[in-house]
């Protein structure tokens, strides 16, 4: 029977980096996984702690660290191993070349497509805004026909910004010349970029607007895969400076992040299989043997010595809201949840007060194993990472990615 | 979750599934998997009308598997696609294109012939929408089943099903014998059933889903016949395999398939399995080769894995390389149509160069037609990996 030492469920971005931690420790990983994650959807930026309780923002993302509660995953998690997890992010990012710029000791604020700055801790280099906060002129690059992006938006949010209000601004268009067949997204832009016609073809379109010098906002178009190469071609035939912002969904960076660290794993033997509904499992005492797979066809059992459960919370199905109750389907691990539930959500529409549903999920111990409500480790070998986790809301807290690879990390170091 | 609930209004879009579409990255024409499949869904529930871009969809499942919602959308284009062609007329192209095993049983008698005649009729084939420069596949000079016919098996207790498909019988049939001289080595007996009819998936991908349900009504009878009486079902084809136990699910209501879905294996995963169970014959000789891989998206689609790669790893001397390079760009006929063409070509050309930068040779992949198009696209030799079994077995003989 083919056993591998290590099974990790879930292929967002917690179960990604479970897998790569496994696998640089020399564990032999399968990674089943359904759909792609929600990177292409929430984005390649990682976020860490960007706001406290009241919607007060954290100093830094490490101030913000001290001051979560009790049951927040970083508590369990550690500092020593948060640390780590960022280390070794950024050392698989620099390896594959698409560097992460950032560090636990400060929040990095970014432009938005809204035109707002949202917090965060680490962003690809086409992300640094060092020299946007230098700059005495910001321009502000559209694309003809690009959904979702509006330079003259943006430029008049900036003005309100304090530290931006007394820069003064610019708005110009390129035309990409996409408009045939359907709406233009950032992905469309970002392949054009792409290819050799098209960078050159955009590069002689942004001379006629920019002149060099320039410090220039972009949406997030900066080529789909991860390299710097569309980012260091451009600045270096219009001597300018290109600031990405953060967008909506797809999105670039999650995109560019999600392929890059899928090749890592894949170039470091770790098997992955899609399209793998995880369905139940085989546990005997306190330890699981095996998960099984609900095909279309058949169930098909996977064997392992350790498992790693990250397959998202109510989104990506690892968690099921029923009437009055909370199933975590695959181990059937208790979820601590009010009988009512009518006291998970809050109904009023554009509310700006948390959910309350967003906190549910699996109670782990330091090593990231499920409990159950009396605090005792309820299997040896599974350990828990990402969206499943309570105790955190990643909306209000800005602190998704960042939970995701440290959890991913802490549960792969455990093993 | 069981993956047949056609329901659009499981969709969130999210948007995964256009980033993850090699069609929506390859022509600006393609409206995109979101708003083509359940968006317009939606309308099409009340409506009759259809989205133009439909068209373009390649039925290749990538955005099935990117989905985090498990929304079948390639399954709501098909559909869509039947419906808008239930009362249209349709084009000779469409046709001839769809009924591969038509055409072969007429060409059967002389399939030189027919050869010579598909090559000096490339300019006919081009006024009907059937590219000049496509790979269209040569009928062999014999079929898989007259070869089958004609061979002297040794005869085992255990048996298994072979279900060859309209490729390996009429185009390739040396890959249905590579099987059948593996299953040998293993002691197994192979029994191909005459009344096997084409899985339906090129009648399905053109609009003919009645025929192709008249198709799968035939074979779901026979699939079962046999399962029932505890044999197991083997295909060499991913996109047979994905057919016959899955869209078969998706797209129809006939009694019996998830029954006989249980015991239909694709050829690499059955042997992986003997393999588990201690049965396996494991008498590989070395094979000193190196090969590029190729995953069918039909295959990663299935939820096993890459069982082939899996499968030659046990193979000593062997060195493959999985190319890991997204869709080929055939998807069954779509790479045949003239207006087509170029797309399928722009698609498979990520997968064209990692193979020509990897300046092997040779690739290997289960899908026939993902086999024509690497060959043509990247100027490579290809074989399934099956072949490379039987030549491993046959190493360790000398």
């Amino acid at each position: 029977m083919r056993e591998y030492d290590i099974v990790v469920i879930g292929g967002g971005l917690a179960g990604l980096m479970a897998a790569a931690a496994a696998t640089k420790r020399g564990k032999k990983v399968t990674l089943l996984s359904l759909g792609s994650g929600t990177l292409t959807i929430g984005g390649g930026i990682v976020d860490v702690m960007g706001y406290l309780e009241g919607g007060i923002p954290a100093a830094t993302p490490s101030a913000g660290l001290l001051q979560v509660g009790a049951g927040h995953p970083y508590k369990k998690i550690g500092r020593p191993a948060i640390e780590e997890s960022i280390r070794f992010f950024k050392e698989i990012c620099e390896e594959e070349g698409y560097s992460y710029i950032g560090n636990l000791d400060k929040t990095q604020w970014i432009p938005t497509a809204a035109g707002t700055l949202k917090p965060t801790c680490l962003v690809p280099r086409t992300m640094d805004t060092t020299e946007l906060k230098k700059a005495d002129k910001i321009t502000v690059l559209g694309f003809d026909a690009l959904k979702d992006f509006y330079p003259s938006l943006i430029a008049k949010n900036f003005k309100k910004i304090p530290a931006f209000a007394q820069k003064e601004y610019e708005v110009v268009m390129v035309d990409p010349k996409l408009s045939e067949g359907r709406d233009v997204t950032a992905l469309d832009v970002a392949r054009w970029l792409d290819t050799e016609e098209g960078l050159a073809s955009c590069i002689e379109k942004m001379r006629n607007v920019i002149p060099s010098g320039s410090v220039v906002i972009i949406p997030p178009v900066l080529g789909t895969r991860p390299n710097y190469l569309v980012k260091e071609k451009l600045e270096q035939a219009l001597r300018c400076t290109f600031v990405e912002t953060a967008s909506v969904p797809p999105s670039i960076t999650g995109l560019r992040l999600r392929t890059l660290l899928v090749r890592y794993l894949k170039k470091n033997g770790v098997r992955i299989v899609e399209q793998a509904i995880v369905a139940k499992s085989i546990v005997e005492e306190n330890n699981c043997l095996a998960v099984i797979t609900e095909g279309v066809d058949r169930e098909r059992t996977y064997y392992a010595k350790s498992f790693i459960l990250a397959n998202g919370g109510f989104y990506g199905g690892g968690l099921l809201a029923e009437p009055g109750k909370v199933i975590e389907p695959i181990f059937n691990l208790p979820v601590e949840a009010p009988t009512d539930h009518e006291l998970w959500a809050n109904y009023s529409l554009f509310s700006s007060e948390a959910q309350p549903f967003a906190k549910l999920g699996l109670d782990v111990d330091e090593k990231m194993r499920p409990l159950d409500a009396s605090g005792k480790v309820l299997l040896n070998n599974v350990f828990v990472a990402g969206r499943n986790l309570r105790g955190y809301d990643f909306s209000f807290e800005k602190s998704g990615n960042g939970v995701a690879i440290a959890s991913g990390y802490q549960a792969a170091m455990s093993v | 979750m069981k993956k047949h609930h056609n329901n659009p209004d499981s969709c969130t879009a999210c948007t995964v599934c256009i980033a993850n579409c090699p069609v929506t990255a390859a022509t600006r024409k393609f409206r995109g998997p979101k708003m083509v499949g359940p968006t317009l869904e939606r309308m099409r529930l009340s409506q009759d009308d259809i989205e133009p871009s439909l068209e373009y969809c390649t039925n290749c499942k990538n955005c099935d598997m990117s989905c985090p919602s498990g929304v079948p959308i390639s399954t709501l284009n098909m559909l869509a696609r039947a419906k808008h062609f239930k009362n249209r007329k349709r084009s000779l192209r469409d046709w001839i294109l769809s009924h591969g095993e038509k055409m072969a049983k007429l060409s059967a008698a002389t399939p030189g012939m027919a050869n010579f005649g598909i090559k000096m009729s490339r300019g006919i084939l081009k006024k009907i929408g059937i590219s000049d420069k496509a790979p269209l596949p040569a009928y062999a000079s014999k079929s898989f089943s007259k070869l089958f016919k004609n061979l002297k098996q040794t005869s085992y207790p255990d048996k298994v099903v072979f279900y060859p498909g309209c490729f390996i019988n009429y185009n390739d049939p040396q890959v249905g014998m590579d099987f059948v001289a593996v299953m040998q080595a293993n002691k197994l007996e192979v029994i191909v059933e005459e009344g096997f009819v084409c899985c339906g998936s090129p009648l399905v991908v053109n609009g003919f889903l009645d025929e192709a349900e008249e198709n799968a009504k035939q074979n779901v009878q026979i699939l079962k016949k046999w399962t029932d009486k505890g044999y197991p079902i083997i295909t060499c084809c991913t996109s047979c395999g994905l057919m016959l136990k899955q869209e078969y699910q998706e797209l129809f209501h006939i009694e019996g398939v998830e029954e006989y879905a249980k015991h239909l294996y694709d050829a690499g995963e059955f042997l992986l399995d003997l393999h588990d169970q201690g049965r396996l014959n494991t008498n590989f000789g070395t094979l000193n080769e190196k090969y590029m891989y190729h995953a069918p998206c039909h295959l990663r689609a299935q939820g096993m894995g890459l069982p082939g790669v899996e499968l030659l790893a046990l193979i000593p001397g062997l060195d493959v390389q999985d190319a890991d390079a997204g869709c080929c760009g055939i998807s069954g006929n779509y790479g045949f149509k003239d207006d087509k063409y170029d797309i399928s070509m722009e698609i498979g050309s990520g997968l064209f160069k990692t193979i020509k930068d990897s300046g092997r040779d040779t690739v290997f992949s289960e899908c026939g037609t993902c086999r024509l198009q690497i060959g043509h696209g990247a100027n490579v030799k290809t074989l399934h990996p099956l072949t490379l079994v039987r030549k491993s077995y046959e190493a360790y003989q000398k």
